[in-house]
């Protein structure tokens, strides 16, 4: 998956990645390709920028750190954030349910 | 081209266009990529060139940057409340008589060409597309208007004898917004 097709969903996905724990950027990145099996193929650099506009909005928060002599950029999510996490799930489930009755030709599922 | 070469040149292109604390968490990752791809076996020379091709295009990643720089969300933030202070300031010189106040000529023209100016600053801040001159224009800016606020507040104390509603709304307005350049000139700074 290219990261066009992912727009829109990018925020809900660096959120979950995050919600494990504190985590760096290229840290994030990996997390996402372990979670999706090495499908989602992201430019890495890209993530940064979209993790700064996170941490603006009050869904996660940046603390640095040194390791190994280098400074280092950890995030974390904020109560915000994991309500957001939570909204945006739940979003998702009836998007991909609906989306999911139309292309098959399925019933969708009572959303109550 | 040697790998760390390649990857220092890469940190180049960013280090021209954005702040130096976001070169430093981007290097750490390009480093972090660099190293993954010597433990998986590759030669300096090509971890460095796949490192740099997974980090992706360096004025692409700059110009995201840019879209989230703070210094243009509080510059638009800043432009969007001119015309409502502007419109209180207004009715305070048309209703007070401005253009009967003993100011003298060289300090009218004065402060209308700093007003434009700063105006110009925002927004420079709002439209640049490289992070580094927006967010000296937006601080230029914040401080600009910060100022211009504070000096329409004491001269208006100073040539008004009589508190009147609408000069309590022009002040409560100008208040305001030198509450908003602050509170935009932090993250700017941080």
């Amino acid at each position: 998956m290219r990261a066009e097709e992912l727009k829109g969903h990018l925020d809900a996905v660096l959120l979950a990645a995050l919600e494990g724990g504190p985590r760096h950027g290229y840290a994030v990145m990996e997390a996402l390709r372990q979670s999706t099996g090495g499908r989602l193929d992201l430019p890495t650099g890209t993530i940064y920028p979209a993790l700064r506009r996170l941490e603006q909005a009050g869904l996660i928060r940046g603390s640095w750190s040194v390791v190994g002599g280098r400074r280092r950029r950890e995030y974390r999510l904020t109560a915000a954030g994991r309500r957001a996490l939570s909204g945006k799930r739940a979003d998702w489930r009836d998007f991909a349910a609906t989306v999911s009755a139309a292309l098959e030709g399925r019933l969708c599922p009572d959303p109550g | 081209m040697s790998g760390p070469r390649l990857i220092s040149d890469y940190l180049a292109v960013l280090a021209a266009e954005l702040p130096a604390s976001i070169v430093e968490e981007l290097a750490d990752g390009l480093a972090e990529t660099y190293r993954s791809h010597l433990r998986q076996g590759l030669a300096p020379d090509q971890a460095a060139e796949s490192a740099v091709a997974e980090f992706g295009d360096p004025h692409a990643i700059a110009a995201d940057f840019a879209r989230v720089n703070p210094a243009r969300r509080g510059a638009r933030r800043l432009l969007a409340t001119g015309p409502v202070v502007g419109g209180c300031w207004a009715a305070l010189l048309i209703t007070g008589r401005a253009w009967a106040w003993p100011v003298p000529l060289p300090a009218r023209i004065g402060f209308g060409l700093t007003l434009l100016t700063v105006i110009g600053l925002l927004a420079a801040a709002a439209l640049w597309t490289r992070c580094r001159p927006a967010a000296r224009a937006g601080i230029a800016g914040c401080l600009g208007i910060a100022a211009i606020d504070t000096i329409a507040i004491t001269s208006a104390m100073l040539a008004i004898p009589s508190v009147t509603l609408v000069m309590i709304g022009a002040m409560a307005a100008s208040t305001a917004r030198v509450a908003l350049s602050v509170q935009s000139l932090r993250p700017i700074l941080t």
